[in-house]
Order: structure tokens, then sequence, then C-alpha cells
């Protein structure tokens, strides 16, 4: 199981936050743009023919004999969409055994109980979301962006009500992670689907050699609300790594030899402070959210203070 | 550009080959993957680092290894700069410290020139050669055996100061072969070119640095007090060693104050003299004083003192007796004058009045009595002499062996008396102590012996007359620089001070060895006061220091001397000297080794071989 039954308890409270509200496409629970049925008064508005009677405020009439219309807001459903980044750097961490088995998983697991993997870790924030969303009525789309775009379909789990919940976390539980993601291409693509424009969170390590900025330029156009969630493992913030080595990408496999020494690594901290901070200025650029998460950090807290602290979820 | 001694060590540099090869050998690397090249990528972009050497250069363990070997083996090779020095080895150096050398011909003295050059020979000698460094004064000194060290060296070589005398390179020769004795020794010489020919010869190698350049120099040679006719009479001689005559004002002061001042006309390459005839009566000094701009001042200046005994007034009392008027004659510094028997006696006081014959009573006063004194009326034939105190001084080398006497006076010696010859158990020679003076009785008359005709006598009247005289004042009025001065004390004197021409006072204690007064090594007036014991000064001498050295006065420089049967000449600085720097070197390979342990420790490269996983 991706997420424990008390931390699911937890979560039923909690609802996703949009900022902004949206037209849906069925009663729901969340503010919409347009004017209906629900008994919250919204405004007033001249009549106007053909309107329907009913509405007409009888009280205003009968003071100021001119006919005004009341209207109501309406309450609709949110579209919510779960991006994972499924490529083969997300795999990385310690943790639940993967299936990239190159012979170094005994080093990967020394001494390490806690499970920092990515993709994993990945999985069980976007269950959290995904049973939040599910709770409050909302339109969820998870989809896995792995592979080569263009070749195959991402594959795409959608619902909407409380009673998808357990097969979410089954489709969850055995999506595979692994090849390359072009995450500039894929997200493109995603936003020219034609998806209806909600909360977007995208759940990524950002470790993709054609860059994202294009991406989320175009989700953002498509006037999607973006929170990226940027995940990175202990070891890719504090590289434990010493001496003269040959790197190897696992998402590509490409070499890079490099000589670690104590100014290396120092300098290795400042290119990824700066490298966040860049991604913090082309997400607020973006009128984005950018929310970094170590994986070390256990799920609950991640969720119940961290996303709630960014406004994600309230 | 350094030069090396051992430059087959540099083939050792061949080691940096095995160094860099093992390095390459552990630089292979190690595959590690990671989740993503992305952010090293950026990070080596910043760096810059893909350049082909990256692997060697980001290494600085091995940068610092080959360092180290680099050192060591330019330390092995031994490099050296080649400095320019007169000598090297076992180096004696001998540094003329006679007065011409302050002759000021090379700015700011040819003292402080050659003094220079002896700084160049230290700094261009090794690190195991050593030097032995000799003043050549009138005493020469040694102010370093046989050093190595440069400290010691330089600070005996500053405290070297010149001379105002002559330098007396024969004994400064003798110090210098035995100092150059035993192993193969360069000896160098800094002189401006005095030196006296017929030296000996000196083991080792001779080289000679030469000071001073030609000049004109006048001097003085010579300046005397005699006392003649009319009064003391001064002469002076001068000397022109420059090419060209030269006419010189001298001006004379007599007592300090200015007494005359003549014009003297020298010719080139010779001398000229002055003599002064009408000096005061009452002179105590003179000061002659050429009036002359050259590079020696020291020998333009002259001094003479006259003693304030300057002659002892002898009155011989006698009908006429060669023998002993030839004797007392001869003695120095005595001036004698004959009275008829039966005459009174001058009134003026006399140091000694020698009596031929016996008088009707004896003056008060030193006194030498040849005859029976008054009261003796009794004739001893028995003369062989019977006793001769041998361990007298006064009759140190008298032989009275041969002498023969045809009669003596039979005398009774007073009390206290010390009877010297005896002859049949009466006195032939006593002396006695008197209240008024010293009294020497010789109980026989000359004509009645052959003791005048013995060798015996003048030397038996030279040291009765050296007893009876009165003692005080100096043995000589001039010296030369550094000699001693012997000071004849009185008897009464407890103490002498001696003042320089500095002003630098001096106290001898009069005990029984004669007081030598050796400080006179400057030129000018030595003041000399002889005090009792209750601090009265008794009497005034002066003595004077001048140089009086035409050799000293000639200052123009030779460019070679004899030396044995060798000529030397001027050697220009040009035998190259090694400066070794090897020591440096290795100290430095030591820093970096200790640098490099540092940075293996507490630079982070520690370690390389494995990847460790940080916890």
């Amino acid at each position: 199981m991706l997420l424990e039954p008390a931390f699911l308890v937890k979560l039923e409270s909690l609802a996703l936050a949009a900022h902004r509200p949206r037209a849906g496409q069925m009663q729901g629970e969340r503010r919409s743009t347009k004017r209906g049925t629900s008994v919250e008064f919204a405004d007033y508005r001249d009549y106007a023919r053909g309107d329907d009677l009913r509405r007409v405020d009888w009280n205003i009439y009968a003071r100021l004999e001119r006919p005004y219309v009341k209207l109501f807001e309406e309450e609709e459903d949110l579209a919510v969409h779960v991006l994972l980044d499924g490529s083969g750097s997300m795999d990385w961490g310690d943790g639940e055994g993967e299936t990239r088995g190159q012979g170094e998983g005994e080093t990967r697991r020394q001494g390490n109980k806690e499970e920092t993997n990515k993709w994993l870790y990945a999985r069980r924030l976007a269950a959290a979301l995904g049973v939040i969303a599910l709770n409050g009525g909302d339109r969820l789309t998870i989809t896995a962006l792995s592979h080569s775009p263009s070749a195959i379909p991402h594959p795409q789990f959608a619902a909407r009500g409380r009673g998808h919940t357990l097969r979410m976390l089954q489709w969850l539980a055995g999506l595979p992670a692994g090849g390359t993601t072009d995450l500039n291409a894929s997200l493109r693509a995603y936003a020219l689907q034609g998806s209806r424009a909600g909360l977007l969170l995208l759940l990524s390590d950002l470790f993709s050699p054609g860059g994202y900025l294009d991406g989320l330029t175009a989700l953002a156009a498509r006037g999607h609300e973006i929170a990226i969630l940027h995940l990175l493992s202990p070891d890719e913030i504090e590289p434990p790594l010493e001496g003269d080595l040959r790197l190897l990408d696992v998402e590509t496999g490409e070499p890079q030899e490099v000589s670690i020494d104590g100014s290396l690594r120092d300098l290795y901290r400042r290119r990824l402070a700066s490298w966040q901070d860049e991604i913090r200025a082309a997400c607020r650029a973006r009128d984005a959210r950018y929310i970094p998460l170590i994986t070390d950090t256990p799920l609950e807290q991640a969720v119940l203070m961290e996303l709630r602290q960014q406004g994600v979820v309230k | 550009m350094p030069a090396f001694l051992n430059p087959a060590a540099l083939a050792l540099a061949a080691l940096s080959i095995p160094i860099i090869l093992l390095y390459m050998l552990k630089l292979r690397r190690q595959d590690v993957p990671v989740s993503s090249t992305l952010l090293w990528q950026r990070l080596l972009r910043d760096r810059q680092a893909n350049a082909p050497w990256q692997r060697l250069r980001s290494n600085l363990l091995l940068l610092l290894q080959l360092l180290i070997l680099a050192l060591l083996v330019l330390s092995l090779a031994r490099p050296f700069f080649p400095t320019p020095a007169i000598a090297s080895g076992n180096v004696v150096l001998l540094l003329d410290a006679s007065a011409s050398m302050q002759a000021s011909d090379v700015a700011p003295s040819r003292f402080d020139a050659a003094r220079r050059a002896a700084r160049d020979v230290l700094s261009g000698l090794g690190a195991n050669d050593t030097v032995t460094l000799i003043a050549v004064g009138p005493q020469p000194q040694v102010l370093a055996s046989a050093s190595s060290d440069r400290a010691l060296l330089r600070r005996a070589l500053d405290q070297a100061a010149p001379s105002d005398g002559i330098a007396n390179w024969e004994a400064a020769f003798a110090l210098a072969a035995a100092a150059a004795s035993g192993e193969s020794a360069q000896i160098v010489l800094l002189t401006d070119g005095a030196i006296p020919s017929r030296l000996p010869a000196l083991p080792g190698q001779v080289r000679l640095v030469q000071f001073g350049r030609p000049g004109d120099n006048l001097g003085i040679v010579a300046l005397a007090i005699r006392e003649g006719r009319s009064g003391p009479q001064a002469f002076l001689r001068a000397i022109n060693t420059g090419a060209a005559a030269a006419e010189v004002r001298v001006e004379f002061r007599a007592d300090g104050a200015l007494f005359d001042v003549r014009t003297l006309t020298i010719p080139a390459q010779g001398s000229a003299n002055i003599t002064l005839d009408d000096l005061p009566y009452n002179l105590t000094l003179l000061e002659a004083r050429l009036d002359a701009d050259d590079p020696l001042p020291l020998d333009d200046i002259a001094w003479a003192a006259r003693s304030a005994a300057g002659s002892r007034r002898v009155l011989l009392v006698s009908p006429g007796n060669l023998f002993l008027e030839r004797a007392l004659g001869m003695l120095p510094g005595v001036e004698l004058n004959r009275l008829a028997p039966g005459q009174p006696l001058p009134a003026d006081p006399y140091d000694l009045i020698v009596f031929d014959g016996a008088p009707a009573e004896l003056p008060a006063g030193n006194v030498w009595l040849i005859g029976a004194p008054p009261g003796a009326s009794a004739v001893l034939t028995d003369t062989a002499i019977t006793r001769v105190a041998v361990q007298d001084p006064l009759l140190r080398y008298v032989d009275w062996s041969s002498v023969h006497i045809l009669r003596a006076w039979q005398v009774e010696p007073p009390a206290g008396a010390r009877v010297l010859v005896e002859a049949a158990g009466h006195p032939l020679l006593y002396v006695a102590e008197r209240p008024g003076g010293r009294l020497a009785v010789l109980t026989f008359d000359l004509h009645d012996s052959d003791l005048p005709l013995q060798i015996a006598f003048p030397i038996l009247v030279a040291n009765l007359t050296g007893w009876l005289l009165p003692p005080g004042g100096v043995g000589e009025t001039a010296a030369r620089p550094g000699a001693p001065v012997t000071i004849q004390p009185a008897p009464e004197a407890d103490r002498v001070a001696v003042t320089t021409p500095a002003g630098q006072p001096f106290t001898l204690p009069v005990g029984e060895n004669i007081p030598v007064f050796a400080e006179t090594n400057r030129l000018g007036v030595y003041q000399i006061t002889q005090i009792d014991a209750d601090n009265n000064p008794l009497r005034t001498d002066y003595f004077t220091v001048n140089l009086f050295d035409a050799a000293e006065s000639d200052i123009a420089p030779r460019e070679s001397v004899w030396i044995g049967q060798t000529e030397v000449r001027t050697t220009p600085p040009e035998r190259a000297g090694q400066l070794e720097i090897w020591p440096w070197l290795a100290a430095a390979a030591l820093g970096v080794l200790a640098g490099e342990w540092w940075a293996f420790h507490e630079g982070g490269w520690g370690s390389t071989q494995n990847v460790k996983r940080r916890t």
C-alpha cells in the first residue's frame, strides 16, 4: 500500500486549494466563474428580456420600480491534474527495490533504512493528492510522463468521486518508471491535449536534459494553475562522492569524469542552490508555485505542513 | 644562470615519470551511477575543466610531489651561482693597517676600501672555506683565526681600525705562514703596497689586492730637539713624494704658541731640512705642521718633546783624567762640566759631582768619590781582590778578575754601606745612601790601577752613574707608534699617570717592574706624571709619538711586491667563487613536504581509493 490507513483518515479533512475560480463541468463543491443556483448571493444585474422572472428581486423592484435580477454563485467541480515525472532519474534513492539492477544495489542500501526513493515518494505524494482530490469531488487526472512522449501515450488515470480511491492506489502502485523523459516535450504535449484547465501539480526532479521551461510556459498559457513539487533525494543535495570518478547518468547512461574534492563539493552545493533559485524565479514569472521537497521528509509532514504552508492544500 | 656541480643528479628527474605513471594508474576512475549528471555537467562547465590536463591539473598532491622531487633533484645537482671572488678555500687575509692606509685618495679611505674588499672575499666564500684575518699594524693582530663563521669574521672586520704606525710585515708574514701551513692556502694581501722587499716567502698562493692611487704627499720624516750651545736646537726634515717640487709653509709652535713660520721648498722625490736655532731656552714641546693639502694628513704634523731633565748635569772635579772624562762624556744625556780641584763649587745644582781626588768635605747631592774620603789616611797595599759582590746589579758585566791595583786608601765604610769590592777586609768600592743623596766611593786612584784600561771600566762608570743620577722621566722622548715606552720613575713615585693625545688617562703602578707604557698607537704628545703616595705630583714629562717613516709617507701604491723570490702583481678579482644554493632548495623541499602533508590531511585529498558514502 502506498498510503497508511491512519494517514488516509488525516487526508479527509484536506482539500486542494485552487486560487482562481474557473468554470467547471459538473456540479461540485468549487466556486465557479458561472453564476448559478447555489444559495450564495453573488450580484445584481439589470433585468433583460428572457430572464427567468423567478430570479427578479421583487423587493428591489418595489423600492426602485426597476427590475433587477439576483445572481447566485455557481459551485462546480475542479479539474486536478497530477503529472508524475516517470523518467529513469526519478527511480533513484534508497528504498523499495526497484527494477534497475546495476550491481550497485548494495551500496545504495547501505546504512539507510529510510525510503528516499524519489519514484516511490512521488507516487505516494500523488496518491495523497489524489485521495484529497477524489474526496473533494474534483475531477482527477494522474499522468505518468515517461518514455518517448510521441510514440506511446502516457499512462493516465482519470476519475471523479471517492469511490475510485482504491483503484487509483492500485494503479499508482503498479506504475513503473524508467527511460528518458523530455520534460519540455511532454509538458507541451499535455498542454495541447485540450483537457480542462485546472489545478496542475507537477511532481518531478526536473533533471531533464532538454529543460522544462517551454513546457511550463505552454501549461501556464493553457490556463492551468501550476504547482511544481520538486523532488530531490538527500544524496542529490549532498552527494556522498569523493575522489576521481566517472559518473554514469542512470537515465541517459552518459558518463561524466570528475575529480571530486571538498572545493568541488562546495561548488556543487552552490550550483544546486542557484539552480533551485533559477527554477523558483521561472515559476514566479509564470505565476506557478514552487515547492522543493527532499525525499527524506516524512510524507505526512510534506503534505500536512509543507504543502499546506505553500497553499496547495487547505 | 646557475651551473651545477653534480649535473649527473639531474638524471634523477626521470623519477617524475614513474610518479606520473602511478598517478595515471591510480586515476582509473571508478564508475559511479548517479541520478543525473546534469548538475555536474554544469558545474564542470563552470570550471572549464574539460581540458585534457584536467585530471592532473586538479590534483594538488601530484603537483606538490613533483615539486618536491624537482627541488630534491636540483639540490642534489648542487647548483651554484658564480660569484666574483678573490680567493676561496683556506684564506689568509692580511689587512694592511698601517698609517698610509688612512690616506683619503680612495674615498672614504684606503682602509675602508680594503675592508670592503675583505668583506667581498667573505661573501664570496663557500660554506667550508675558512678565513684567517690579520690586521697588519705595528704589532700584527690576528682578528680571527681559521674561522668559517661569517658573522664573527664580519664583526672582527668591522672592529679593525688602521693604526698610525707602520706595518710590521715580517711579523705578519710569520703569523700568516703559521696560519697557512698544513693545507694549501691562499694568502691575500690587502695593502697599498708599502711592503719591504726581502720578505720571506709564504707558503701557498699569494694574491695582492692593491688600493690607492698615485698621489703627491708631503710628510715630516724627522723632528728632533738637541741641546745646542745657545739653547735648544730643532731639526726638521720633510719629504715630497710627488713628481713636482713643492713649496710648503711650516709652522712651528713652541709650547703651544706660534713660534715661527718658514717656507720650505722640497724637490720632487726629495727632501728638505729646516734647522731652528733660536728656540726658547725653557722649551718643552715643539710642534711642527706642514700647511699641505695632501691625502695623508697624518704625517703633516710632528711633535718633539724636550726632556725636563733634558740632560743630566755632571760636574767633574778633577785635575785632569782622560779616562774618566771619556767614560763620562760617552754617557747619553750627560752634560759634563769640569772644575779644577780647590775651586769653589758653582751655585747651580748638579745632578752628580764626581771628585777625582779627595775633597775637603763632601757636598750634599749625589757624589762619586774617587780616592780617599775625608779623614782617611792609611794606605792599603795588600790590594789583591778578595771578594766581589757579583750578584749586585751595579757590578753587572764588570769583570774584576784582571784588575790590578797598586795601592788604595784604608777606609772604614759607614754603617749601611754596600761593599761591592773588598781586599783584605777593606773595601775597594762601596756605595751608600746619604740623607742628601747617593754616595759611591772608589778607594783608589785610577792612576794607581789598570782598571781604566779594562773593558770593565766604562761599564762600571755607566752602572755607577746610572745608580747615582736621580732616576725619573722617560727613557726616550720620542717613540714610534705602537712601540712601548719605558718610564723611569723617581724612587718616591707611587704610580705614574699617562695621558694620551686623545685625553685618555692611564695609571701604571710603580712596583718591582719598570713601568712600560704600550698604548702608543696614536700619534701625538703623551704626558707622564709621576705621583707619590700622598697624591702629590712629582714631575711631569712628555714623550711624543710620530710616524717618521718615509716608506709610509710615500703613499704611491706599488703595482707589485717581491715576496721571497716571486714578484706578486695586483690581482683583479676575477676568480670565480661558488655560491651554492642547495641548502635553500632542500629547505624548500622540506617546506613543500610539510605543505603536502597538510594538504593530504586537511584539504580533503585523502583516501581517493574508495568512494565513501556519507551516512
